[in-house]
């Protein structure tokens, strides 16, 4: 530990001494007769600990720390006055921000003590800072980071992505044997990935913007973009809103287009009559959305697993994140969500999440 | 269909978009002339020039948002100073690979933007798109 370096300022020539002939060994010390010599040492030295005498000429102890309480936050101060003087210590502790409050003639261990302890909060203070503020850098590290994958790292996929479909439109997507549907799978597959990601850090990150939901709208919109590559799917949607409902509309759009997604994704293949059914009852203090499917149903004893990360079943190509996904934004949303289902028979999600009106 | 809308202008500054965009426009047959810009600048130039001739102006625009210099946000800013007229006749949609929620709420916001279609282009959605505006 390197030393630690206070400053003593006491218009009583006497006392200044005594404290550098007390104390000189364990710090380094810096004195002065009055607030605005004082206030020039601070300038000039990076000073840990102050001590002020309250009685001065000029000014008192706690008025220099006031003082000075813009300029120098971070050094811990401590009082030392001569007498009890209680609206002293009042104004003190309410405005001179003052870590100890120490009465002469000081004892030498109490005052050392004071002055170690004072150093230690210091020390946590800047610590404190210092992490603050490479959090912060993290943060918007990884705030661009995702922007990054949203645009730059998304864009060329999404171009590989578009050849592929002028390849299809020229009927060209059966001339190399099966390759070319083997690109559109994968690219398909990175993009799902993409999205995900994007959407649990943005989970993970953003505070909840509260506005206005309108669920016809909502549900209308999400039906259309993911069942735009399966059309057989029909979907029986049932939506009572006669009363506003505010909320956090990005999580509930992930939420629910997730759960719309794996409805349409986990179907039977020889099922002839793929059915989801929605139902969305918005009350007063609370909206209740029920998502059920006729598809593959899942396992009773995976039934408690599906909402951890990266868990998937053997037999279906899921990435293991959807509804790790939708949990993890319901948490946010202080949202609920309970499921059932019957092997072969389908699946019901029931979810509620609290009107924020 | 064709004939009630003749042009559409691409603004991208990615090549290969356009390139693509370019070839499902013109294979789906929904327009008979492609304008196409790699810059907002570019595209403003255009529309400045030909502004009184009814021939030359796009019918409908598809604008990309991720540009240098000039994004499609400042594009549109500098858009909806065009008189009225033109603004009637050319209608702009985003055409974007974003998924950034901001980017997307604030093309839906704008005035401007009839719709956000997301890349890859499909030419169904493009198509039921011009059948609303074009009928």
């Amino acid at each position: 530990m390197s030393t630690i370096r206070v400053l003593y300022i006491d218009d009583e020539e006497n006392n200044l001494t005594a404290f550098k002939a007390g104390f000189r060994r364990q710090y380094e010390i810096y004195t002065a007769t009055s607030a605005a010599d004082g206030q020039k040492i601070l300038e000039n030295v990076d000073i840990q600990v102050i001590i002020a005498d309250q009685k001065m000429p000029k000014i008192t102890g706690v008025d220099f720390f006031k003082s000075i309480s813009k300029t120098h936050p971070d050094p811990v101060r401590i009082l030392l006055t001569g007498y009890t003087d209680i609206e002293a210590l009042a104004d003190a502790i309410n405005h001179g921000d003052i870590y100890r409050y120490i009465t002469k003639p000081w004892n030498d261990l109490e005052l050392h003590n004071s002055i170690k302890n004072a150093y230690d909060a210091y020390v946590a203070k800047i610590e404190l800072r210092d992490k603050i503020a490479e959090l912060e850098k993290t943060n918007d590290e990884l705030n661009r980071f995702i922007y990054s994958i949203s645009h730059e790292l998304r864009a060329p996929l999404v171009s590989a992505m578009g050849i592929v479909n002028v390849v299809k439109m020229e009927g060209l997507f059966d001339s190399c044997g099966e390759y070319w549907g083997l690109i559109e799978t994968c690219a398909n597959k990175l993009d799902y990935y993409i999205q995900k990601t994007l959407q649990y850090y943005k989970n993970h990150k953003t505070t909840s913007d509260i506005s206005s939901v309108d669920f016809n709208k909502l549900i209308q919109e999400l039906i259309d973009l993911y069942s735009y590559t399966d059309k057989d799917t029909h979907f029986h949607v049932e939506i009572r809103q006669n009363t506003e409902f505010y909320g956090d509309a990005f999580r509930i759009e992930v939420i629910l287009g997730n759960l719309i997604s794996n409805a349409i994704k986990y179907q039977k293949e020889d099922e002839t009559n793929k059915k989801v059914v929605i139902s969305v009852d918005v009350q007063r203090e609370a909206v209740e959305i029920v998502i059920s499917d006729n598809g593959m149903g899942i396992l009773n004893e995976h039934l408690e697993k599906i909402f951890t990360q990266f868990f998937k079943a053997k037999t279906n190509q899921g990435t293991g994140l959807g509804l790790f996904i939708v949990k993890e934004a319901l948490n946010k949303i202080n949202g609920k969500i309970a499921v059932s289902s019957g092997l072969s028979e389908g699946t019901t999600f029931k979810i509620t999440i609290p009107n924020g009106r | 269909m064709a004939g009630k809308h003749k042009k559409v202008m691409l603004i991208d500054d990615n090549e290969v978009d356009l390139k693509i965009n370019s070839k499902i426009i013109t294979i789906s047959k929904l327009f008979e002339e492609i304008i196409v810009c790699q810059s907002g600048d570019e595209a403003l130039t255009y529309l400045n020039k030909h502004q009184d001739d009814d021939e030359r102006l796009p019918d409908f625009i598809l604008l990309d948002i991720q540009m240098p210099e000039m994004d499609g946000f400042e594009f549109l800013e500098v858009f909806k100073r065009f008189p009225d007229r033109l603004k009637e006749k050319c209608l702009v949609a985003i055409l974007s690979s974003t998924l950034d929620f901001g980017d997307i709420k604030k093309a839906e916001a704008n005035p401007y933007v009839i719709k956000l279609l997301k890349k890859p282009l499909f030419p169904k959605e493009l198509e039921q798109l011009l059948g609303k505006y074009f009928s």
